[in-house]
């Protein structure tokens, strides 16, 4: 009987267990994709006409102060928060890595923040930067300092809003690289132990070694989710003041949804898949000479 | 609430109008127009609906999605039935696309305990006897208290958008060109903005830029705690300052050079493809009229739009003693004669965006006016170009 | 002889500075949600107020329907997060186990998809959604998140370190590569479905950016975009804000807390597998 024969073949179990994915593959996926990549080159508000322009969104980009200004903005969100908040998640990860109590509700704590809603932390932080009323300028002024106006500075936006992101990652990062700690064999530790190594040493010749392969990741995970970055601005502060802490989601999101200009908006969207591409390639050739084991 | 409001002025129309079934879908936050863009690109806007006169009225009639109504306004209505401000608001290259309940616009709000206090007489709510700009600073000079630091600042507000218009429209300046085809920004209005922000620099009887906003309080409530005594804001305030338990007073802006208030206000426009014509006319015909406008502006939340309604039997029917200070009939020609329209109604949203985003950086980040009217000058300009 | 090492006590020292770093904004949420306006703006700010305002969270339930935006996130984040592992084992399975020509290639354009930021495909689905007509109804939250190409990448990855031999076994008693899937790989990875369902479940629960652009209905709100549309509506009443804030997290944060070495341990394994 043919279903006899077909009820062992391979070809026809994967076309059928493949099949479901395959579709959303195709129509929410790869479509949505190329679909952004055309729309790039064209000129369309969703109720008149779609025009084909070629190159213009992307000269107009070019020469499009705002874009430039969101651009940076968005490298300086990143070096803002990888760095910082992987040198912090590392510290907790040591921290907690040692024989202490109470690890699990440690744990617990860091992790608050990683699963509440960005836009509950927006809004939170929102009020904590305050400058009068608000708690961290309260307690700043404890130490005779004198914050500074936050959210409306031009200057301390941006920090502010990095620290807010700082602050809700911490815990996912520093759960990874716990994981990774635990990982190392005890036994290194001891040997290094028997050659007389300090804490400090152990950790800088066995430590960061061995971890690296969890730091590789985090380090590429966390830019590739700061160049998305909106949550938190969108809520935040919209992009300002003076679009001081608009970023370059923020702005394919204004393009799109608030001067309707989808082709243009499409054309932002191309140049951040760029910037991730750029850095999964680095990352991929500088695997081999990062990660040490 | 404003939706409240609404609710009862529709079951009214409902049971005006017994075949007409109208369900009222309230969209919160800011991204209003956002949505409504959504659904008239997916074939499912509503068949009327509430559309900001700034930075989306002429944006949607440019995109041909407003049913234009001269037939059906005509029918019942003129044009001169409502304030010049309004006609101007409606019209789009001589046709209308959108009718309006109202206006609004900024006023100069006081406390009068704090007037008391100082023995300050009380301004004068008659535009034509508005403070000038020189009496404006001394009375906020003797309203600005400090113990150490400053405890009660004289005024706030105009930093923030439509006082600051009209403050550069009283002195005679020019934000864009008159047919908003490029951005001036003349020495006029360079000078305006120059007094605005010496309020807080050199005078000092203002807080910090947007620093009360951050401290998490609006106006009103700045203006009831006592911690400034007088408010630049919009009228609209008038129905939570009515709420709160203090004196308050209203007079006209002052003036650089002439009394001028810039306005605003939405409109209702009816769906270019909505299949009951007729109908949304009827509710566009009814949102517009005296009798749905009269509810809410005795809230003290809008400004009457009809010329009707500023004669002294008009006025009547409106003014509300619970809300509306004590001599507010005489700042009433302050909304018919002193009324411009705000610029922001004739550019797209895009072009105010970065102008604000400039004078953000007038206000926020001492950059030299100079440089501000040509940063605005070389970004905005191509965008009105292109429109 | 046990003595106490420096190290430990500096690890004790950071982790419960850290930790209240972590806290403290939440406890201020609550304080705030529980006073009265009039009491937010005082200096020094205080942690308890005179009297503790329940009010506020009467007037912000009155106001705002959390319980909706409650049911309307569940139901999303249940289907989304059913369906994806669903599809997602199903489709690792093929890829890891299963001889099909063109497997290789198919594979690999799955991969470069996954380089692609989500952004980039939002402008296009807003035009499909519009296309099927799904704007402001959930199926434009659940049908476009039903497959993602990290879901498979995750399931074949951990498919791959089932070892064969149990397959081959499985073959020669006259399975089918069904059965395999469904008798044999599917009970043996639940560590890897349970990483799976946790990040879809937390990607779909906060996701902000998707209800923002294809909802418009209150009733059909999710609870980040409820809480940022209450957001605009309330901009300086802060007790009130706070206290829908509070209402928006309780429950998530109390489900963590009970389910914490289910969350913890799934989410370790992707770390691994990076």
């Amino acid at each position: 009987m043919r279903w006899e024969r077909l009820k062992y073949s391979d070809k026809f179990w994967a076309a059928i267990l493949l099949a479901p994915n395959f579709i959303g593959f195709l129509v929410f996926i790869l479509f949505p994709m190329i679909a952004s990549f055309f729309l790039s080159f064209t000129e369309w508000d969703l109720l008149t006409d779609i025009k084909w322009i070629g190159f213009g969104n992307y000269q107009e980009l070019a020469s499009d102060e705002t874009f430039w200004k969101v651009l940076w903005n968005t490298l300086y969100y990143t070096l803002g928060t990888v760095p910082p908040g992987i040198i912090l998640s590392l510290i907790l990860a040591v921290a907690l890595n040692q024989p202490i109590r109470g690890v699990k509700t440690y744990r617990a704590l860091y992790f608050l923040p990683v699963i509440s809603s960005s836009v509950a932390v927006a809004v939170v932080w929102q009020w904590l930067y305050n400058p009068e009323f608000g708690l961290l300028n309260y307690i700043l002024s404890l130490f005779g300092i004198e914050g500074p106006l936050w959210l409306t500075s031009t200057t301390w936006a941006m920090p502010a809003v990095i620290i807010t992101s700082i602050w809700k990652n911490l815990g996912f990062n520093m759960l990874l690289f716990l994981a990774g700690l635990q990982g190392i064999p005890d036994t290194y530790y001891e040997a290094a132990e028997i050659d007389g190594a300090n804490g400090f040493a152990k950790f800088r010749y066995i430590t960061l070694p061995l971890l690296s392969p969890t730091t590789f990741f985090v380090v590429v995970m966390s830019i590739i989710s700061s160049f998305q970055a909106f949550d938190l601005v969108h809520v935040m502060t919209q992009g300002g003041p003076a679009r001081s802490t608009s970023v370059l989601v923020h702005y394919l999101y204004q393009n799109a949804f608030q001067y309707f200009r989808m082709g243009y908006a499409s054309a932002i969207a191309y140049v951040l898949f760029f910037l991730v591409f750029i850095v999964t390639m680095i990352q991929l050739k500088r695997h081999d000479t990062w990660v040490v084991y | 609430m404003e939706t409240d409001s609404v609710r009862r002025g529709l079951e009214r129309f409902m049971e005006m109008n017994p075949h007409i079934k109208v369900e009222y879908t309230p969209v919160p936050g800011d991204e209003y127009h956002t949505r409504l863009l959504t659904l008239m690109a997916g074939n499912a806007a509503p068949d009327v609906f509430f559309i900001n006169a700034e930075g989306y009225y002429r944006q949607f009639v440019e995109r041909g999605v407003l049913l234009q109504i001269d037939e059906y306004f005509y029918k019942s209505l003129s044009l001169e039935d409502f304030i010049e401000m309004d006609q101007r608001k409606m019209l789009v290259d001589g046709h209308i696309y959108g009718s309006s309940s109202c206006v609004v616009a900024p006023v100069l709000y006081y406390n009068k305990a704090l007037f008391d206090e100082a023995g300050i007489p009380y301004p004068s709510a008659d535009p034509t006897e508005a403070l000038t700009w020189d009496e404006f600073i001394a009375i906020a000079k003797k309203l600005t208290k400090s113990k150490g630091r400053i405890t009660q600042f004289g005024a706030y507000g105009f930093e923030n958008m439509h006082p600051r218009e009209a403050t550069i429209y009283s002195n005679n300046g020019l934000i864009f060109s008159e047919d908003y085809a490029k951005t001036v920004l003349n020495d006029e209005a360079q000078q305006a903005l120059q007094k605005i922000l010496e309020l807080r620099t050199v005078h000092k009887v203002s807080p910090p830029a947007a620093f009360l906003e951050q401290s998490g309080m609006n106006a009103a409530q700045m203006l009831q705690t006592g911690r400034v005594a007088m408010v630049a804001d919009g009228s609209w305030a008038l129905q939570e300052l009515a709420k709160m338990n203090f004196d308050v007073g209203v007079a006209p802006l002052p003036i650089m050079k002439r009394p001028v208030t810039t306005g605003t206000a939405h409109l209702h426009s009816i769906w270019a493809g909505t299949k009951h014509p007729e109908e949304a006319w009827k509710l566009v015909e009814f949102l517009s009229s005296e009798e749905y406008q009269i509810g809410l502006v005795r809230e003290g939340l809008w400004m009457p739009n009809r010329t009707s309604l500023y004669t002294p039997e008009g006025i009547t029917k409106w003014l509300n003693p619970d809300v509306h200070p004590e001599g507010f009939e005489k700042l009433a020609s302050y909304f018919t004669e002193y009324l411009e329209p705000n610029p922001a109604l004739f550019v797209p949203r895009r072009a105010w965006d970065i102008f604000e985003e400039e004078l953000d950086k007038f206000f926020f980040d001492d950059q030299p006016i100079e440089t501000i009217v040509s940063n605005a000058k070389r970004r905005i300009d191509p965008i009105l170009a292109g429109q | 002889m046990k003595r106490v090492r420096i190290e430990t006590i500096l690890a004790y020292l950071i982790l419960t500075l850290g930790a209240a770093t972590m806290v403290l904004p939440f406890l201020w949420m609550v304080s705030t949600s529980l006073k009265s306006l009039s009491e937010v703006f005082v200096f020094p700010p205080t942690f308890f107020g005179e009297r503790i305002v329940w009010q506020n969270y009467l007037r912000i339930s009155e106001r705002y329907p959390f319980g909706q935006f409650f049911l309307n996130s569940i139901k999303i984040s249940a289907v989304v997060v059913f369906f994806q592992v669903f599809t997602s084992s199903m489709a690792g399975f093929a890829f890891a186990r299963l001889k099909f020509p063109g497997r290789e290639s198919l594979f690999a354009l799955y991969l470069a998809t996954l380089m692609v930021p989500f952004h980039v495909t939002l402008v296009p689905t807003f035009v499909l959604m519009r296309f099927f007509g799904w704007i402001d109804t959930h199926y434009s939250l659940i049908l476009p998140s039903l497959v993602t190409a990290f879901g498979t990448f995750l399931m074949r990855q951990f498919f791959l370190t089932i070892p064969v031999e149990l397959e081959e076994a499985a073959r020669i008693d006259g399975c089918t590569p069904f059965g395999i899937y469904a008798r044999i790989f599917l009970p043996l990875s639940k560590p890897a479905l349970a990483t799976l369902a946790i990040f879809t479940f937390m990607g779909t629960w906060n996701d902000y950016i998707r209800p923002l652009v294809f909802i418009n209905s209150i009733s059909k709100m999710t609870v980040p975009l409820g809480l940022a549309s209450m957001q605009g509506s309330y901009s300086t009443d802060w007790p009130v804000l706070m206290a829908g804030t509070v209402i928006s997290l309780a429950p998530v944060l109390i489900a963590f807390l009970l389910a914490q070495e289910f969350f913890v341990q799934g989410i370790t394994l992707t770390g691994l597998k990076g």
